[in-house]
């Protein structure tokens, strides 16, 4: 495995992590732009319009029909947080040619049908047509809608709507209802533009090499479009402590509560520093050996599921558990006082091993999955060294007892939200 | 020991050796692979609520086998979440209609590892108070899932299938049902179907099989696996309505819309799978004329979906999703598969549809987890993990026409969940 980056022009850059170990070639175009309420519903529908049809496959079923010739080529989009910003994701995922039954150049026609679905589209007089465009709409806001029938996703982000008000973590990455059903033709069409104009774009090849001319086709592809205003993804802001804890309860007709806490971290940030967090946090309720697990949920029967996790560039900390509407005081009591067991270093010696080995064995498993090492290193993409799963790991293991506890002592109640019978 | 190895084309080969005691071994080794995915599985789920072995007839509460998954992972000498917490490895377990897995991943430690696995499969340990205990948490997840929209519409839709099989009950089974497991219940389920002769190990990753195959041969504490009987009551070939539907928690109505298959056998082969499949994406796939239509209506999202649903003593064909107005979708769905019956099978979109399956099954090999899951599988079913790639590369649409009659009308169950008010 290595991993080598290219510049090809100004904010966009590619970035081949090698390993022949596939079947298949991995693409992917991972785009960073700032989180705001004006823009963040059109931003959220460029993936889904763009690998949905093209010029050259107006409709999908076309489209569709073209990625099963390539025996099943897989496209795939999704609108993420990364911070406080906006990431687009777009890639596919084809098989390599030796798999082919008869002579074809898969890789290369896969790489050249993604990089089209991102340059041309299907517009027209500077519009995306209505008809795309209201389709993914309607998908979009069933999408929204549709949320708040897992409870334990919904709870999940209502508790980030209120932790967050008023501030860019607290948009929802897909906008809202409201927002979606504003989208134009004209306003995707503008949304595009500023993408290729002013993102920061990295496209990532995973796999045994480069498609043939992908990287220098890229940068064709850009010597048309003026890059301006490029967006410096480094300006994640951390959370600050509140000093009255904020509580917010809904009701809705359900069998079980839900319970979700938000802690506020000192510690934070996407680079190696913060690293202590993500094992307090992992002590606190990552694995069957942590303290939510074993206490909370074993011993107490207080919840069915209790666990937390974290959000290191952003120094946030959650607990999300499903409970009986009448033990929600408890647990949540019972939940502090488990991270107050961390805070003052009353963990043993094994749950502390445990977290470690547990982190650092499913580390050492990234390299046989193409979608993690994806994933991982567009994450990364705001550090200023990046380091592979097994720089990360390394790391890991020099962690003492000492930085854990001081992480956690970093970590505070900020918000609470409960989900409750009517 | 009967030791077997299977080659295939796309570079991959694999073990499969059967114990004396007939536990059946399979292991894909993938040298350039820095983990390992093992599984040890027992045909065993919910669906086996009434059985004869040893002469004696057998009819235990529903929800035994998850109940009995959960209560393994507790041996006399501790948990085993808390032995493999000092490998550092994944550990989790399910149960499903027809089996339960315990399954671990690890990129280190794999011996050890296996050791865990091995051992606390083979170490029951029930005490009526841990069961009191246990009684309570699967309470909780019982109730967990009457709160998921997506879980009740396809079991109500099943309730209004099946009128005998167990296959109609939720896993985890009721509040009710569960009160009824006791130690002694647990022991007699669990010394049934957790012998040798029912189970099996599929191992994928970074291993070496011949030490592998060693060290299983030596830690299996039975000589002798025993013959179930498992006893399907007789099940009507029709349905018993047509049209159910629940009020729940959702912003937009949920739809599950079943084909009930009249079957002979309890099981379905391999070609029939492969087959369904296919016929299904033909119907409703992302490149049918179908899906193109639903959703230039408006009538469906990303979340449409189909699947062939079988195993022992039922098969059914699933159509879910979400949408405005689910009876118009199901209307839909119905005309386009007496439109295929009439005119036949579009051998251009065929063509395709068969090239995009042979390569999802090449990638599906990319995964060890996925390999593995799939040699399970093949332990239940009585396939091999070629098959799927081999008969790709022969299937006709004529195979596939004939599938079609599987899929009759008043066979079907739309299953409905609405928003409790209007928003």
């Amino acid at each position: 495995m290595s991993q080598k980056f290219v510049e090809l022009v100004d904010g966009v850059r590619g970035l081949f992590v090698r390993n022949a170990r596939f079947k298949t070639t991995s693409l992917s175009f991972n785009i960073y732009l700032p989180l705001s309420e004006e823009t963040v519903a059109d931003f959220a529908l460029l993936p889904f319009i763009l690998t949905s049809c093209s010029k050259k496959y107006p409709d999908f079923s076309k489209l569709n029909y073209k990625l099963n010739k390539l025996y099943g080529a897989s496209l795939s989009a999704s609108t993420e947080k990364f911070g406080d910003y906006q990431l687009l994701r777009m890639g596919i995922s084809v098989i390599n040619d030796e798999y082919a039954l008869s002579e074809e150049s898969l890789v290369n026609e896969a790489s050249s049908l993604m990089r089209k679905l991102i340059f041309e589209p299907n517009v027209e007089n500077g519009e995306f047509l209505e008809c795309d465009v209201e389709r993914e709409k309607r998908k979009a806001i069933e999408h929204i809608r549709g949320e708040v029938s897992e409870k334990r996703v919904y709870a999940k982000k209502r508790l980030i709507e209120e932790m967050y008000k008023g501030k860019p973590y607290g948009i929802s990455k897909c906008g809202t209802e409201e927002q979606v059903a504003a989208v134009t033709g004209k306003t995707l069409y503008t949304a595009w533009q500023k993408m290729l104009k002013s993102a920061f774009i990295q496209v990532q090849v995973i796999g045994a090499q480069v498609p043939e001319r992908f990287f220098d086709d890229i940068k064709d592809a850009f010597s048309a479009i003026e890059r301006e205003d490029i967006t410096d993804i480094k300006g994640t802001a951390g959370t600050s402590h509140r000093k009255n804890v904020k509580v917010v309860t809904d009701k809705m007709q359900v069998a079980q509560g839900k319970l979700v806490m938000g802690f506020s971290s000192t510690l934070y940030g996407d680079d190696d520093k913060s690293l202590p967090l993500m094992i307090a946090t992992d002590i606190f309720g990552g694995g069957p050996y942590s303290r939510l697990f074993t206490n909370v949920r074993e011993k107490q029967s207080l919840c069915y599921y209790c666990s937390a996790g974290s959000v290191r560039a952003k120094g946030l900390v959650t607990v999300e558990s499903g409970v009986e509407f009448a033990n929600a005081e408890k647990a949540e009591k019972e939940i502090l006082a488990q991270l107050d067991a961390v805070k003052n270093g009353e963990f043993s010696d094994f749950e502390f091993e445990s977290s470690i080995k547990s982190i650092c064995d499913s580390l050492g498993s990234y390299d046989d999955s193409q979608n993690s090492l994806d994933l991982w290193y567009a994450l990364k993409a705001a550090n200023s060294e990046i380091y592979s799963p097994e720089d990360i790991a390394e790391k890991i293991k020099a962690i003492t007892r000492k930085d854990v506890i001081s992480a956690a002592k970093g970590i505070k109640l900020n918000t609470v939200y409960k989900l409750i019978g009517e | 020991m009967i030791k077997e190895t299977f080659e295939s084309s796309i570079g991959e080969s694999y073990v499969k050796a059967t114990l004396p005691n007939g536990l059946k071994i399979y292991i894909l080794e993938k040298s350039e692979y820095n983990s390992v995915y093992a599984i040890y599985g027992t045909k065993y789920g919910s669906i086996d609520t009434q059985f004869e072995a040893k002469g004696e007839r057998v009819s235990v509460p529903e929800g035994i086998a998850h109940f009995l998954e959960h209560k393994l992972f507790e041996s006399e000498d501790g948990d085993a979440f808390t032995k493999y917490a000092k490998t550092g490895a994944y550990a989790n377990a399910f149960t499903s209609f027809d089996r339960t897995c315990y399954l671990f991943s690890c990129s280190d430690r794999f011996e050890e590892n296996l050791d865990i696995l091995l051992s606390f499969v083979q170490s029951p340990y029930f005490t009526e108070a841990t069961v009191k205990k246990e009684q309570g948490i699967i309470g909780q997840e019982i109730r967990m899932y009457d709160d998921s929209p997506s879980w009740r519409v396809m079991f109500n839709m099943l309730a209004a299938m099946y009128k005998n099989h167990p296959v109609r009950i939720d896993i985890a089974g009721t509040v009710d049902s569960i009160a009824k497991i006791d130690a002694e219940l647990l022991y007699k389920c669990y010394n049934t179907f957790y012998n040798p002769a029912n189970m099996f190990i599929c191992i994928a990753g970074n291993v070496d099989s011949d030490a592998i195959l060693k060290k299983i041969e030596a830690s299996i504490k039975t000589d002798e696996g025993i013959e179930i009987e498992r006893i399907n009551e007789e099940e009507p070939e029709g349905v018993i309505t047509s049209y159910v539907e629940q009020k729940s928690e959702v912003a937009q109505p949920m739809f599950c819309l079943g084909f009930k298959e009249a079957i002979k056998s309890p099981e379905r082969t391999i070609k029939e799978r492969v087959c369904t499949a296919l016929l299904l994406a033909i119907i409703a796939g992302d490149s049918s004329p179908l899906y193109a239509e639903l959703t230039r209506k408006g009538l469906i999202n990303d979340e449409f979906s189909s699947e062939y649903f079988c195993g022992n003593g039922y098969a059914s064909v699933i159509f879910d999703g979400e949408s405005q107005n689910p009876s118009a979708v199901a209307k839909e769905i119905k005309n386009e598969i007496a439109r295929i019956k009439d005119e036949g099978i579009d051998k251009k979109l065929f063509e395709a549809i068969r090239r995009g399956m042979y390569g999802e099954a090449i990638r599906r090999f990319n995964s060890v987890e996925a390999v593995a899951m799939q040699m399970v599988d093949c332990a239940v079913f009585g396939c091999e993990l070629f098959d799927e790639i081999k008969y790709l590369k022969s299937v006709t649409a004529d195979d596939v026409y004939k599938r079609l009659s599987l899929l009759e009308d008043e066979k079907s169950v739309l299953s409905v969940i609405l928003p409790r008010s209007e928003r």
